[in-house]
């Protein structure tokens, strides 16, 4: 790894402002440690460039030019009638518990979920400010991505608040959860958020994860979720990325999967204007089988990154991913999934495609899928494939009478369908397939 | 009327010259075959009939009742009554096969000023020919043509036919994959379809099939061009002697 000579401005910014913020942050001095301790990682490193293998693609050196004020509380309230504008017809209606965060703050009063029972929700504010012995035991720890991520540390060091989820074990959560985080500042503003969810021993939870904004297109927002999946536990994991065109959109999940349990997660991106998205996620039990996948659409200059590491750290698990990706006009996508097999992962069983359809010649869509395997009893695959839309399909829908544009519209629906049909929950499948046609539809 | 006037198409690619002047006429209420050896250019005529990309005309007109077919898009051809069951059906995986229909149905409709039909109407109208054509109704469930059978995906062919309706209809090698019990059936549906104000060019190598569907017409097309034209008689003659005569190498 390459240290850089001289600090960017942004990196010179995010130092002046992490001292200057330092004392108003929440935590108590276990916290501010760890905000140090995370800063200073940083600073060591500063932004990612190229020449970090990890962020090949997306050099946030060059790409994040600015960096704006981290903001307390945006400058503009959020409504109940916000939300529907931000949300839409389709997620608006989904019955759910709902998390509301706006511009990096939890929000009590549009947010409902108190009677869900074996659901315990909380600001990570409080959490923070007296950290319980639980927390302490794994915050930050639950499955961090290997070596420094200069990402994740600079969540760490600036978060302000976020939920603290926690499943009691068995309990069987009876709507999907909606955790939504939208920004409503008509100033260019910067957040740190972080979510801390642990789902007990055979407990049942859909958590959706919204990211969106209000008024202005153009935030800058670092948002990290640590997960707990308990042995035995099914975890329906949804994330829908919704950013304004302008808005850097920096997010880390990491997920440790207990023994047995069922993970299944979905990350559907359409927003920002540069997003990079991290997945980390651990099998710390045998028996356990996780379904990680996603889509993305993308369009005008737009730049989205889909960076995965799947790490079989024990024995008979199985491991599923498929990432497609539909790009227009200059879009550009990345998909960089690793499936890591530890040497006692023997009967692993891992397999990940990524897709593109590309729909100008201009968009480019780059995949690194790999595999680094170190037993030798296991079956893993991996692929890549981009192309255009096939013309003999669309010569065909057009000879039966359908006229190009449907033709087109029904070939890159069923595209983007064969991802999205791997979400369980059927009113969120459907939400997503309908947000997808819209998005077709104003192309 | 199908007017088909020296016509000379060749492959926008390489340049090869496929179409070296076909004449052919095809009066309204007709059926004409055409048959030939392979590689003497039938697909490519049926295709640039349809419309598809990729094949540039050099010479000549297509007219289907007055109206000029080359000016057309693909869809604006369907719309015009003009249908090509494929030699070849391609397989859509993620469409539906119902949710094609509708779309083709609708958009048909749609362009001829009509209004859409209504999911009861829908179903009802393609169920009653999915029984005449004998088409498993587990067919209509799966992706359009996925995993088909080569003659599932040929009865998938005359089935859109049926529903389609259009005023010309082109039969390439429609035959070719299916079993005996089947050939009748779809030589059936295509009989049904048979009409003073349809006219239709089925394209086939064997004479089998035109026992069932009796040609008005029979021609042979040789390197590009309509090299004999003749009555019925003229298939079962080439059934006796092949293409010999057309200065074609016997298989
Ligand atoms: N896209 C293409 N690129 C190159 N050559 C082509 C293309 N399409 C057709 N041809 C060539 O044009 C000639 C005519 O092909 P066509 O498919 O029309 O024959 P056909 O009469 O339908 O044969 P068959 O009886 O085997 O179906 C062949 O030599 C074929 O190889
Ligand atoms: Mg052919």
């Amino acid at each position: 790894m390459t240290v850089a000579v001289t600090k960017t401005e942004a990196e010179r910014a995010l130092k002046s402002q992490f001292e200057a913020k330092f004392d108003a942050l929440p935590g108590n001095e276990w916290v501010r440690g760890l905000r140090r301790e995370a800063f200073a990682e940083f600073d060591r490193e500063g932004l990612p460039t190229r020449r970090n293998e990890p962020f090949k693609y997306t050099d946030l050196r060059a790409l994040i030019r600015e960096v704006a004020e981290f903001s307390e509380t945006g400058n503009m309230p959020v409504s109940e009638t916000d939300l529907y504008d931000v949300l839409g017809v389709d997620l608006d209606e989904l019955d759910a518990y709902r998390i509301v965060i706006i511009d990096g703050r939890f929000n009590r009063e549009l947010s409902h979920f108190d009677r869900a029972a074996g659901l315990e929700v909380m600001p990570l504010q409080e959490v923070l400010d007296a950290p319980p012995d639980w927390f302490r035991a794994e915050f930050g720890k639950v499955n961090p991505p290997p070596g420094s991520n200069p990402v994740l540390a600079l969540n760490t060091a600036f978060m302000t608040d976020g939920a603290v989820i926690r499943v009691a074990e068995k309990a069987v959560i009876d709507k999907p959860v909606h955790l939504i985080s939208v920004t409503g500042s008509t100033q260019k503003i910067a957040i740190a958020h972080r979510n801390f969810v642990t789902v007990g021993a055979g407990a049942k939870i859909t958590l959706l994860e919204t990211y969106a904004y209000r008024r202005m297109p153009f935030a800058q927002r670092n948002a990290a979720t640590e997960m707990i999946v308990g042995d035995g536990a099914e975890v329906h994991h949804l994330k829908y990325q919704n950013e304004g065109v302008d808005a850097l959109h920096l997010s880390t999940w990491m997920t440790r999967i207990g023994a047995r349990a069922k993970y299944n997660a979905f990350q559907f991106a359409l927003g920002g204007g540069l997003a990079r998205s991290q997945i980390y996620a651990r099998f710390a039990g045998e028996g356990a089988q996780a379904d990680i996948s996603g889509a993305m659409m993308q369009f005008g200059r737009q730049h989205c990154d889909l960076t995965m590491l799947v790490d079989h750290a024990v024995p008979h698990c199985t491991s599923r991913e498929l990432f497609k990706a539909v790009l227009d006009d200059e879009a550009r996508g990345i998909f960089q999934g690793k499936i890591l097999v530890r040497p006692h992962a023997q009967k692993t069983d891992a397999k990940e495609m990524a897709r593109a359809l590309l729909l100008s010649p201009r968009a480019e869509f780059d995949a690194k899928p790999e595999l680094e395997i170190y037993a030798d009893d296991v079956a893993c695959g991996h692929g890549a494939t981009s192309g255009e839309i096939d013309e003999n399909m669309l010569f065909y829908l057009r000879s039966r009478g359908i006229p190009e544009d449907l033709a087109k519209t029904m070939l890159i629906t069923a595209f983007i369908d064969e991802a999205i049909d791997l979400i369980e929950d059927e009113a969120i499948r459907e939400a997503f397939k309908k947000i997808s046609c819209g998005w077709l539809g104003c192309r | 009327m199908l007017e088909i006037k020296n016509l000379h198409a060749r492959i926008e690619e390489d340049g090869t010259e496929v179409l070296r002047g076909v004449d052919l006429t095809v009066p309204t209420g007709e059926v004409h075959a055409i048959m030939g050896p392979n590689g003497s250019g039938k697909s490519t005529l049926s295709y640039v009939l349809a419309g598809r990309d990729g094949y540039e005309v050099t010479e000549g007109s297509v007219t289907w009742n007055g109206v000029d077919l080359l000016e057309l898009e693909p869809d604006e051809r369907a719309a015009a009554g003009v249908f090509l069951a494929f030699q070849y059906p391609m397989e859509i995986p993620g469409v539906a096969t119902m949710t094609f229909l509708r779309a083709a149905m609708n958009a048909q409709r749609k362009a001829r000023g009509e209004e859409e039909l209504k999911t009861p109407e829908f179903m009802k109208i393609v169920k009653a020919a999915a029984e005449k054509l004998k088409v498993r109704p587990e067919l209509l469930k799966r992706p359009l043509n996925v995993g088909f059978s080569g003659g599932e995906k040929k009865r998938m062919e005359i089935l859109q036919m049926s529903l389609l309706e259009p005023g010309l209809c082109i039969l390439d090698e429609t035959d070719s994959g299916l079993d005996i019990d089947a050939l009748r059936i779809v030589a059936e549906g295509v009989n049904m379809l048979r009409g003073p104000a349809r006219s239709m060019i089925v394209i086939t190598h064997y004479q089998r099939l035109l026992n069932y569907i009796v040609p008005d017409r029979v021609h042979v097309l040789s390197k590009g061009r309509i090299v004999r034209s003749g009555g019925k008689e003229l298939a079962e003659e080439l059934e006796q002697s092949g293409y010999r005569d057309f200065g074609e190498e016997a298989a």
